[in-house]
């Protein structure tokens, strides 16, 4: 029981002391994204715009000496330009001094980075007017379109037939990620976390696996399932099943983070445990949000399984592939008419669901 | 009887607002206490610290003799569920019946098995039913929450903190977002549970006349501390500038 009846908090001091941590953390970040931006634009104004554009060298010399040389400098000039707190860093976390010199170094680097970065952007890209214009080019195109208009009407059964299996492994990936996917979210939503260690680090480390696990593309989980096991649609399902459930618990928790803070103060306050809280005052909140996401991910899931379907899993998007692969624009002028078709139902059929619920 | 001893209690937030400092209160079973002050004087804090939706920095409270400052886990809810409280902005369940955000008040005393799949037994129903008739509101338990006017909302609200059958009241504004017609209303159904049940009532206002109608003690907060203790009809123009403000000038509510 804590008995002191001198208090001894000082509340000026408390605030003054966490500015005081707060300034020098923020220096420190400033320190190291100022190396960075200094670093960042020695790299690519030496590499990709001097080298590759100006001297127009078309294999770049690589060697890490002299990335650590430029690494040494950008150190050097990065930490001694942060200090001065006239940095651009410095401006971004707020510490940066208020006058003159500061001014100008923030616009004109921001200026300078912008440009380097569009500039090197442009050459990566190979930006080329030129092969837009081609005649070849544009012959190519011309078929594929023209195909396009005089589809094969031949195999219109057979694509009809993959078009629903794709329908249905994006509707079953989507039905089988509501249960994970609700049980994940109350689990990585903060506000219902935050309370003891032990919970916030489960909070902490599902957060981290999710980020993971949604941050790998869904074809690049189709190729990995295809792998394990075999190319088909379920090796298309289950990519798109891991994928769904790591985006829509983040959705899911974010709603519930964001929820009316007043009726779960009210319920707890008449004694209901942890759980009861979160049925009676949270869940009713949330309800009609999760419904309208998983409605939203069932479109979403339809295209992507038409994406998947590209690389082997299954569905509209295999047939698709290999009538590509045997050069028969007509076949796939019907399939991507068809996939345009559905695609155009589906986003209609699921804002009208998601109207009617509001 | 002694119900509320609360002596030299402290609150500084995370942020270092110093929101009370040193309160020393006593209130006894049946009172129908105020706490008066500008906004930011610390009587949300006040209430929140005796019902422990806060933990107090220092100090201590005690509830019927017991030591409350620093409960943790099921001695906390077993205190939070003998005091009642009810907020300003109602905070009922939105899209939910009337008489299930009534039944809501009860959680804490059922098995949450019961209460996950709503599984409640006729006593509880009847009970929801005559906590509702006590605020005159039992002909909306089918309706939802939002589709009832503020007034009512704030009965309902009532009604459910009746719902715990609580040793103490607490009320953090009650009226303050409603008409002064529905106000006085209001504060007729804390009246009427203060006298006809002898539950405790500390109740936070803004309106002097209210004040007066209702309570049997006020007390009045400033910037963390009590500057006013005594009878409510004691409360006169150089009192009333103390605790306001020089500029201030009082408003009748009827
Ligand atoms: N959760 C909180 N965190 C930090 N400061 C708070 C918090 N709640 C209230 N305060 C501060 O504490 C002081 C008292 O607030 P409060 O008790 O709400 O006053 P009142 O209810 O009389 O308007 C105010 O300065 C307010 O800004
Ligand atoms: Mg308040």
């Amino acid at each position: 029981m804590i008995q002191n009846n001198e208090i001894n908090l000082i509340p000026q001091k408390i605030i003054a002391d966490k500015k005081k941590i707060e300034d020098k953390f923020n220096l420190a970040k400033a320190i190291f994204l100022d190396i960075f931006f200094v670093f960042y634009s020695i790299i690519v104004v030496q590499r990709a715009i001097y080298l590759k554009f100006i001297l127009d060298k078309s294999d770049l010399p690589f060697s890490w000496h002299q990335i650590f040389t430029v690494f040494l400098v950008s150190i050097f000039i990065g930490t001694f330009w942060a200090l001065s707190k006239t940095s651009l860093s410095c401006k971004l976390f707020g510490i940066a001094n208020d006058n003159k010199t500061t001014k100008w170094t923030v616009e004109i680097f921001a200026w300078f980075l912008f440009n380097i970065t569009f500039i090197a952007g442009w050459i990566v890209t190979k930006i080329s007017i030129v092969s837009i214009f081609s005649s070849e080019g544009i012959h190519g195109a011309e078929r594929l379109f023209g195909a396009m208009f005089h589809p094969q009407m031949g195999i219109f059964d057979d694509s009809l037939f993959a078009m629903i299996e794709t329908i249905y492994i994006a509707l079953i990936a989507t039905l089988i990620s509501i249960p994970p996917t609700l049980i994940l979210s109350f689990f990585t939503a903060r506000n219902l976390m935050k309370d003891n260690k032990i919970s916030f680090a489960v909070y902490y480390i599902l957060r981290i696996i999710l980020n993971f696990v949604r941050s790998i593309e869904p074809l690049i989980w189709a190729i990995i399932f295809s792998v394990w096991v075999g190319i088909g649609p379920f090796a298309g399902m289950i990519a798109l099943l891991v994928h769904t459930i790591a985006s829509n618990a983040k959705l899911y928790s974010e709603a519930i983070e964001g929820i009316e803070q007043g009726p779960v103060e009210a319920i707890s306050a008449t004694g209901a445990n942890k759980i009861q809280v979160v049925w009676h005052a949270v869940v009713p909140q949330i309800v009609l949000p999760f419904l309208s996401f998983t409605i939203y991910r069932w479109d979403i899931n339809v295209r992507m399984a038409t994406i998947i379907g590209l690389v082997g899993g299954g569905g509209i998007g295999t047939m698709l592939m290999q009538y590509q692969g045997l050069a028969k624009w007509r076949e796939v002028g019907l399939i991507i008419l068809m996939i345009a078709f559905v695609v155009w139902i589906m986003d209609y059929i699921s804002a009208k669901i998601r109207e009617a619920i509001y | 009887m002694m119900l509320l001893e609360i002596k030299n209690l402290h609150k500084i937030y995370d942020n270092g607002t110093h929101a009370l400092k040193g309160i020393s209160l006593h209130v006894n079973e049946g009172e129908f206490l105020v706490v008066i002050g500008l906004s930011g004087s610390g009587k949300s804090t006040l209430l929140r610290c005796i019902n422990r939706l806060i933990e107090p920095t220092s100090g201590s409270i005690k509830f019927f003799d017991k030591e409350i400052t620093h409960v943790k886990g099921e001695e906390l809810r077993k205190l939070k569920s003998q005091i009642g409280m009810v907020f300003q902005q109602f905070n009922l369940i939105k899209r939910r019946s009337v008489l299930s955000n009534v039944i809501n008040g009860k959680l804490g005393k059922l098995s949450t098995f019961d209460t996950l799949i709503e599984r409640y037994s006729d006593e509880v129903y009847k009970e929801a039913y005559s906590c509702l008739d006590i605020v005159g509101i039992s002909d909306k338990a089918k309706i939802r929450a939002d589709s009832l006017s503020g007034g009512q909302q704030q009965r309902v609200a009532i009604a459910r903190s009746l719902m715990q059958n609580p040793k103490l009241l607490l009320a953090d504004e009650p009226v303050a977002s409603l008409d002064p017609a529905t106000s006085n209303s209001i504060m007729q159904y804390f009246e009427k549970v203060n006298k006809e049940f002898g539950t405790t009532v500390i109740c936070n206002l803004h309106f002097l006349s209210l004040v007066r109608r209702y309570a049997t003690r006020v007390i009045a907060l400033k910037a963390g501390e009590i500057i006013y203790e005594g009878l409510p009809s004691a409360i006169d123009e150089s009192w009333f500038k103390t605790i306001y403000g020089e500029e201030a000038e009082e408003v009748e509510i009827r």
